[in-house]
Parts: C-alpha cells; sequence; structure tokens
C-alpha cells in the first residue's frame, strides 16, 4: 500500500462504496494519487457470516442517529433510520444487485410531471443521453446480467412464483435481471452458488461490490492510500473558500488531518451532508457548500413496502439469489394509475430471523405466527418506486444526541408525501394480485424497512440556488469540492440506485481526471 | 404448553426470575401466547425466557420495574388462564413497558433459534455447503418453467 504524506495535497475521498469506491480505481487508473478515508473496518468477503443478526451486527452503520416525521420508521425503528453498511466497499458490499437504468423522463421529472404541490421537483442538469455511455461503463464494471452479452441468472424457486404471477396477471416486462452477480465466471469471479446470503456480505464473491473489484484494483495501482478505521469529521478551507483539508478521527479516537487539494464526499446520503454542516464555518455558517440552504434537504429514500404471500406448497424463497427477478411493467409514468412516476416489482426474501423482525414490526398473537408458521410456503417481493423530494424531508444535526466522538447525531425527518401513499396502496394491491393469479392462501402488506437508498440530499442542480452541487457533482460553493454519492440525485427514479451511482462516479471521474490534469484544480 | 404445565403460580414476589423456575415457565407461557405455534414444543420458549430475563436486568431501575409487573401477571393468574383469556389479558397490557420489552425481545430470539428454524423449513447458512445451486434453490415443480429472458418485444 502507498503512503502518501499527511501534509502532501492529495486528492481526498471520503468513502469506499460505490461512489467513493469506483472514483478511487477511476482516478488512480488515471494517474492520480488518492487517499481514501473509510469510517469502517477493512472486513474481507471471508470475514461475512452467513448469519442475519450476526452479519447485522457486522457491517451496519450503528452510530447514534436519531428520526422525527410521519413516516413510520420513527415509530418502529427511530435509531435505526437506515440499513447502510459501514465497511470498506460501503453499501455495495451488502447490496441486493438489481441494476435497472433510470428513464428518459426521470431525469426531467418537473417537466413530465408538471407542478406537484409539496413536492420540490427539478429536472436534472443531464440527461439520459449523456449518462448513457457511463451505464455502459458501468454495467461492464459490474457485470450486470441481461447486458453486454452477460447471460440470466437462473430461475429460483421465489422467482417461478413471482414470474408466473406476473405473465397471469399481464405483465410482460419481467425477467431475472439486470443484476450484478455473476451467472457464469466473469471478471475473475465466480459464478453465483446462489447461497442465498446477499444482505449478509457475499462469501463467494459473485456478487460486485468495490470490495471485490475497485478497490482492490485502485491498490494494486500503487497510487491508494486507503485508510479503513478512519472517520472524517471536518472538512476545512482557506482564506480563499478553497477547501485544503480532512480532519479524521481513527479507532481510538485520535485525529489526524490530511491536506487536500480536492475532496470528494460519498458517505452516503445522511453521512454526507452531515459532514457538510459539521463543517460550517465563518464563510460558512450554514454548513460548508451550503449557501443556498439545501444541504439537507429533498432527502429521497424510496417508495418501498413488501408483499410476502402464503401457498399450500412449498416455495422456499431463501434458496438462490435475493433479488434476481425484475417486474419493469409498472416503472412508467401513467397518472391515470393516480399517482406520478412508476415503480419496479422485486423478488426479496427474508430468513426466520428477518422476518420476524420486520414483517409487521410490533405485531404479535396468532395473525403474526401465521406469517412465520407459513414460512417454507412463503414468496416475497419488494416495491421500489419514486418518492417525491420535500424541501422539509431533512437531514439536520441533533441539538440533543451526540455520537460516539461528541458530534451531533444526525437526525433524518420524513414525511410520507400523499403521492408516496397512493403508489404504496397500488403497488401493495397489485402485488397482492399477481400472488392471488397463482394460488396464493393469504398475503400481507409489509411496511418499508429502514432505508436502503438514501438519496438527494446534496442535489444536482443547473442554478446555485436550487441545490448544492453542479452537473458534475462539483459544489457550487466551493470549487475544489465534491460530491460523489446518492446525494447528488435531483429525483430518485424508480431504479435500483447503486447502478446511477457507479455510472456518475466514472462520469465525474473523467472529468475530474481531466481538470486536474489541466491544472484547474 | 397447556395451562396446568404452567405449573403453581409464582408463590412470592421475586428479585431474581432468573432463578425462578416458576418465573420462567410464567414468561414462557406468556411469550407461547403471544406467538402461538403448536409445533415449537417449549423449550424455545424457554430460551426466550432466559433472554427476556437477561434484557429486563439491564439496570436496576428497568428490573424492579420487571419484576413488579411479573408479580403482577403472577398475581391476576395468568398461569391459569386458557389460550383466549391469556390473550385478552396480554391484549390489556400490551402497552405497557413490561409487554414491549417482552415483546421486543422475543423477536429477536425465538425466530433466531436454530431448532424453530428447523421446524420452519428453514436452512440457515448454505456457503459451506456450497451453497444452493445443486440442493433446490430451484426445486419448486408445481408452477410452469418460466421466462428468464428480458421480454423481446420490450427490448
Amino acid at each position: 500500500m502507498t503512503e502518501i504524506a499527511a501534509d502532501e495535497d492529495a486528492v481526498v475521498i471520503v468513502g469506499s462504496g460505490a461512489g467513493g469506491g469506483t472514483l478511487a480505481y477511476e482516478l488512480t487508473k488515471a494517474g492520480i494519487p488518492c487517499v481514501v478515508l473509510e469510517a469502517g473496518p477493512f472486513l474481507r468477503n471471508e470475514d461475512y457470516h452467513d448469519n442475519e443478526w450476526v452479519a447485522f451486527r457486522q457491517m451496519a452503520w450503528l452510530d447514534a442517529r436519531t428520526t422525527s416525521g410521519s413516516w413510520r420508521i420513527a415509530k418502529d425503528f427511530p435509531v435505526l433510520p437506515a440499513w447502510i453498511v459501514k465497511a470498506v466497499g460501503g453499501s455495495t458490499t451488502h447490496w441486493s444487485g438489481a441494476t435497472p437504468r433510470f428513464k428518459d423522463y426521470e431525469f426531467k421529472t418537473r417537466t413530465t410531471y408538471g407542478a406537484v404541490e409539496g413536492a420540490t421537483l427539478l429536472d436534472w442538469p443531464i440527461s439520459l443521453e449523456e449518462l448513457a455511455p457511463y451505464y455502459d461503463k458501468a454495467e461492464i464494471a459490474m457485470g450486470s446480467t441481461h447486458r453486454h452479452g452477460r447471460p440470466p441468472l437462473p430461475a429460483n424457486n421465489n422467482y417461478k412464483v413471482f414470474a408466473n404471477g406476473a405473465e397471469r396477471v399481464g405483465y410482460k416486462l419481467y425477467a431475472t435481471g439486470p443484476y450484478a452477480t455473476n451467472a457464469e465466471p466473469y471478471d475473475d469471479r465466480p459464478a453465483s452458488i446462489q447461497d442465498g446470503f446477499n444482505f449478509q456480505g457475499d462469501k463467494n464473491t459473485s456478487k460486485w461490490s468495490t470490495l471485490v473489484r475497485e478497490i482492490p484494483r485502485a491498490l494494486e495501482t500503487g497510487l491508494l492510500d486507503l485508510r479503513p478505521d478512519s472517520h472524517v469529521v471536518r472538512i476545512t478551507h482557506d482564506a480563499q473558500g478553497r477547501v485544503d483539508a480532512v480532519l479524521y478521527v481513527d479507532k481510538d479516537g485520535g485525529l489526524h488531518r490530511q491536506a487536500a487539494r480536492a475532496v470528494c464526499v460519498a458517505g452516503n446520503s445522511i453521512e454526507t451532508p452531515r459532514l457538510l454542516l459539521l463543517s460550517e464555518s465563518n464563510r460558512f455558517p450554514n454548513g460548508l457548500a451550503n449557501s443556498s440552504d439545501q444541504v439537507g434537504r429533498n432527502y429521497m429514500r424510496h417508495l418501498t413496502g413488501s408483499v410476502y404471500a402464503r401457498f399450500d406448497k412449498p416455495v422456499r424463497m431463501y434458496r438462490g439469489e435475493t433479488m434476481a427477478g425484475i417486474i419493469a411493467d409498472e416503472a412508467a409514468h401513467d397518472p391515470s394509475r393516480g399517482f406520478v412516476g412508476g415503480y419496479y416489482m422485486e423478488t426479496l426474501s427474508l430468513g426466520p430471523s428477518f422476518l420476524a423482525a420486520f414483517a409487521e414490526p410490533g405485531g404479535w398473537g396468532p395473525d403474526f405466527a401465521e406469517i412465520m408458521d407459513a414460512y417454507a410456503n412463503t414468496a416475497g417481493m419488494w416495491i421500489v418506486g419514486e418518492d417525491m423530494p420535500q424541501a422539509g424531508n431533512r437531514i439536520t444535526l441533533s441539538d440533543t444526541v451526540r455520537d460516539q466522538w461528541g458530534l451531533a447525531a444526525p437526525n433524518v425527518h420524513f414525511d410520507d408525501h400523499a403521492n408516496d401513499v397512493a403508489m404504496r396502496d397500488y403497488a401493495y394491491e397489485h402485488a397482492q394480485k399477481l400472488y392471488e393469479a397463482v394460488g396464493a392462501v393469504g398475503s400481507h402488506r409489509t411496511p418499508p424497512y429502514p432505508s436502503t437508498h438514501n438519496l438527494g440530499t446534496c442535489r444536482m442542480s443547473e442554478r446555485p440556488e436550487d441545490g448544492v452541487v453542479d452537473r458534475w457533482g462539483r459544489a457550487h460553493d466551493v470549487p475544489n469540492l465534491f460530491v460523489s454519492d446518492g446525494s447528488v440525485m435531483t429525483t430518485g427514479g424508480a431504479a435500483n440506485p447503486t447502478l446511477t451511482i457507479v455510472a456518475l462516479a466514472i462520469r465525474q471521474a473523467e472529468y475530474l481526471a481531466a481538470e486536474l490534469k489541466a491544472g484547474n484544480i | 404448553m397447556a395451562s396446568t404445565a404452567a405449573g403453581e403460580a409464582v408463590a412470592a414476589f421475586t428479585l431474581d426470575p432468573a432463578k425462578d423456575d416458576a418465573s420462567r415457565r410464567l414468561i414462557a407461557r406468556m411469550v407461547q401466547v403471544m406467538y402461538p405455534h403448536a409445533q415449537f414444543g417449549d423449550e424455545p420458549y424457554l430460551r426466550t425466557a432466559d433472554a427476556i430475563f437477561a434484557a429486563a436486568a439491564a439496570t436496576p431501575a428497568q428490573k424492579v420495574s420487571f419484576v413488579a409487573a411479573l408479580h403482577d401477571l403472577a398475581q391476576a393468574g395468568f398461569a391459569d388462564l386458557d389460550d383466549a383469556a391469556a390473550l385478552g389479558h396480554l391484549r390489556s397490557i400490551e402497552d405497557t413497558p413490561f409487554f414491549g420489552l417482552v415483546r421486543s425481545t422475543t423477536v429477536v430470539t425465538l425466530y433466531d433459534d436454530p431448532d424453530v428454524w428447523a421446524i420452519l423449513g428453514y436452512e440457515g447458512p448454505s456457503f459451506d455447503k456450497g451453497g444452493y445451486v445443486n440442493r433446490g434453490f430451484n426445486d419448486l415443480d408445481w408452477l410452469p418453467e418460466p421466462r428468464i429472458e428480458e421480454y423481446e418485444a420490450g427490448r
């Protein structure tokens, strides 16, 4: 591992997940040395546990967080608003793998949907056409099935129920992908052994993550200084308002400073705005890069929900790839359904440990026991759709709660928008109908889990007053500060966000490398 | 776990329910009424009771409140109630911290038990056995084999 001196003005990347890990690889490949500061430990695939709670305690970001708002999460999981990873590789180590692209209209929702009351819809400053070449690169990097010659994954049991139901209710756009887990050996990684564990990390390395691809390859260049257990707590700037260093805490509480030529923040959509807010100064009294007051606002987490259906025959949904089944028919803008935007249906399986905790939080009694008794005969799906950005859905710093370093914990405030509620109800109903079409004897509507798709809190905007970063993810207020994760999403689309985060990071790396080489940064 | 198996009611106020068999069986009965599974037998419920006692002992304040509520449950004759009456009694206390502690501990204990997994038909970790790729990941045979490719006309 290369060592970059603390006083050397380096490109500093905060976070090593889909955004930060991709950026580190693309920049080092282009000959640019980088320091990556990762708050979590350097877990390897062999360190993972095929056990839901053990893995959760090993991988999840469990630092202090608080919640507020009308969303059910605030009641059921008040200290766990989001389920993301604190480790090298970030949340790519526990994601499922679905890789749909945003659709054309999802980059221009304000234009397509018109004004939606209470929503802060805004067109992206970029189009699908501009991002398409980077989507290609991302799909090739990640090995998305059904794309660029990659074969599809086979049908597992949960998919058989899901796809037959789809066919019977008249859906056409169903398949086992696109999904970034190898159906056959690819890119020096083996084919899936259908072991049923994704959220717990993939011991088999068949699933793409920055841990298996981008981080090791960036290390091989000799230009990456990767520092795990390094939790960034402040970004500092010089008298001209350009960032000049980051301060971080090691696992023993020791404080360090790394000088910076440029800083790229990719800490996921709660920690990224939190870090900017914590980095307030005389020049930036409301937080770094926050002259627009948009840092932390417009928090989105996708419209989600699950349906678990019981049959009188075995399904064994837990065998095989967790989310290798996608229906795209409802992922379209069709206001006749009673809402704007669209949603995907995707297969999902939980083990009994998690199903008990999440199927009906707070539930008990004979009805609850019936859900669990039917475990082996249960099929499951996840609903993932576009939720509305709202100014008040927001990450702020807690006045009272502190994390283990004594820093203000982030508070996550979320109120469901009427459009979110209408879409969720419609999606639940159609998911239940799908399962009824293949003989379900009962089904249960499960509320959203702690958020896995956290988006929008440093959004891209054409005009500085509407957002935080420009079309490249460069802060409107600070020329050498970049945001490189899902925080930049102007709106959330319906698609699982990882592919888009990777595509944006590849594009940003190209731009940043050119700017650095031209001496503009 | 019929009501007779809950044995004699808890005789006196106990400060250490973990060492008191009647208390253990009383809590196990409570959990069994909350999460009734005929095929589980007694052991998973008794193991869950032990986890509840451990959770209840986090602080003296919590312990005091827990043992007082446990005493109330015993005095209400809970051990001798039939299933319907027991369920009714629990509905009347479902908003108490005592009930909340029992419920929240149970949900991450009872169903996180390998014996319970086996009864429910969950096989758990598979990596060391080569995954499920040759062990039934696609053995569902009561529906036709579906298409796995994307819809041609939709591409």
